[in-house]
């Protein structure tokens, strides 16, 4: 599973949750890739769910990259607590993912194949998300 | 490669609010520029420029500009990451017969040994061309490679009149065992494994943070 070896701070602000991506927005190491039609915050376990719904899928003959890192901390806090006495403590790490950025790619597999790994994938996610292809020769 | 006629009209006002009018209309704002000339400011019909684009390194020939007839070839692209339009267009002014450093497709053909897995490092590589001859892709034959397989910069049968402009040891794809059954299911089940700690989170943090953590914590 993702998780930063060692954080500056403990505990963070949430991320935010406006703007479309900067970047990260282009299939660029694979042929087939994963895009954010929505913003959502993508929890390392889902990152991993993801990604083993498509390596079950296609087994031998691709290569999956993951473009996201969880890298900022969300806390809780315990259930049935009166608010105050300090910030929760922290319970997921997240990626902050905005809408047109590529999250996974693969490659080394027909088209057909990686579709359905890549479907497969999309339902662990928390976002509605779309199919996207490597787009060859433009600056 | 055949040239592709577009209408230009100068643009004279900028800025967001003017790109935006521009694009509710369906043109797109662009930029011509090279060869020493001032940039032209422009807008391109939405359509056509998308049509256009489909093509790599497509040679645009611009009409409808006060200085005349300009040959350009698309620079930059500013594409809307989701929906895909056209936002803007940078556009590189070229003369017929004069070479350019332009990266082209590369695209295989066959299919490699079935152990093997094919790993493209280099999806699209520089060449030198004359702007008016620029060739769609190089396609390289992997019919049959087995692992251990290579192939460099320096092995592309390159049209004539195309040079590299990379260095010809370049590595531009190679073939590598693929991995077993017991590989894949080992490299799931280690994905699997740590799913079920929770308390991995906490972990991340060193000791003498979470100590001072707490204490500032105690204190409000």
């Amino acid at each position: 599973m993702l998780i930063p070896r060692r954080t500056k701070h403990r505990k963070q602000h949430r991320p935010d949750r406006s703007g479309a991506a900067k970047g990260g927005t282009k299939v660029t190491f694979g042929e087939y890739g994963i895009q954010a039609v929505e913003h959502s915050y993508v929890t390392n376990r889902q990152i991993e769910a993801a990604r083993i719904a498509m390596t079950r899928h296609i087994r031998r003959g691709g290569k999956v990259w993951i473009t996201i890192y969880p890298d900022r901390p969300l806390t809780k806090k315990p259930a049935e607590t009166r608010m105050g006495s300090g910030k929760g403590a922290p319970e997921w790490w997240i990626a902050n993912v905005k809408p047109g950025r590529v999250m996974f790619e693969l490659s080394g597999v027909p088209e057909p194949v990686a579709r359905e790994a890549l479907r497969r994938a999309m339902h662990k996610l928390p976002m509605k998300c779309k199919f996207v292809k490597r787009e060859l020769g433009e600056a | 490669m055949p040239e592709v006629r577009i209408d230009a009209k100068p643009r004279t006002e900028f800025g967001k609010g003017p790109a935006r009018r521009a694009r509710a209309a369906g043109r797109v704002p662009a930029v011509l520029y090279g060869h020493s000339l001032e940039p032209q400011h422009l807008t391109l019909p939405g359509h056509e420029v998308l049509l256009a684009l489909r093509t790599p390194n497509v040679l645009i020939r611009l009409e409808g500009l006060p200085g005349g007839i300009q040959l350009a070839l698309p620079k930059a692209v500013q594409r809307d990451p989701i929906q895909g339009y056209v936002e803007h267009v940078d556009l590189l002014v070229v003369r017929r017969g004069e070479k350019v450093t332009v990266d082209i497709p590369v695209t295989l053909i066959g299919d490699i040994a079935p152990d093997g897995l094919l790993d493209q490092q280099l999806v699209q590589i520089s060449v030198e061309a004359e702007a008016t001859n620029i060739p769609r892709g190089i396609e390289v034959n992997v019919e049959g490679m087995a692992v251990g397989a290579a192939v460099h910069a320096g092995d592309l049968k390159l049209p004539a009149g195309v040079t590299l402009a990379v260095e010809p040891d370049i590595l531009v794809l190679h073939v590598l065992a693929s991995p077993t059954a017991a590989q894949i299911e080992a490299e799931i089940g280690e994905g699997e494994a740590p799913a079920a700690a929770p308390a991995a989170v906490p972990a991340a943090v060193p000791a003498a943070e979470r100590g001072a953590e707490s204490r500032t914590e105690d204190s409000g």
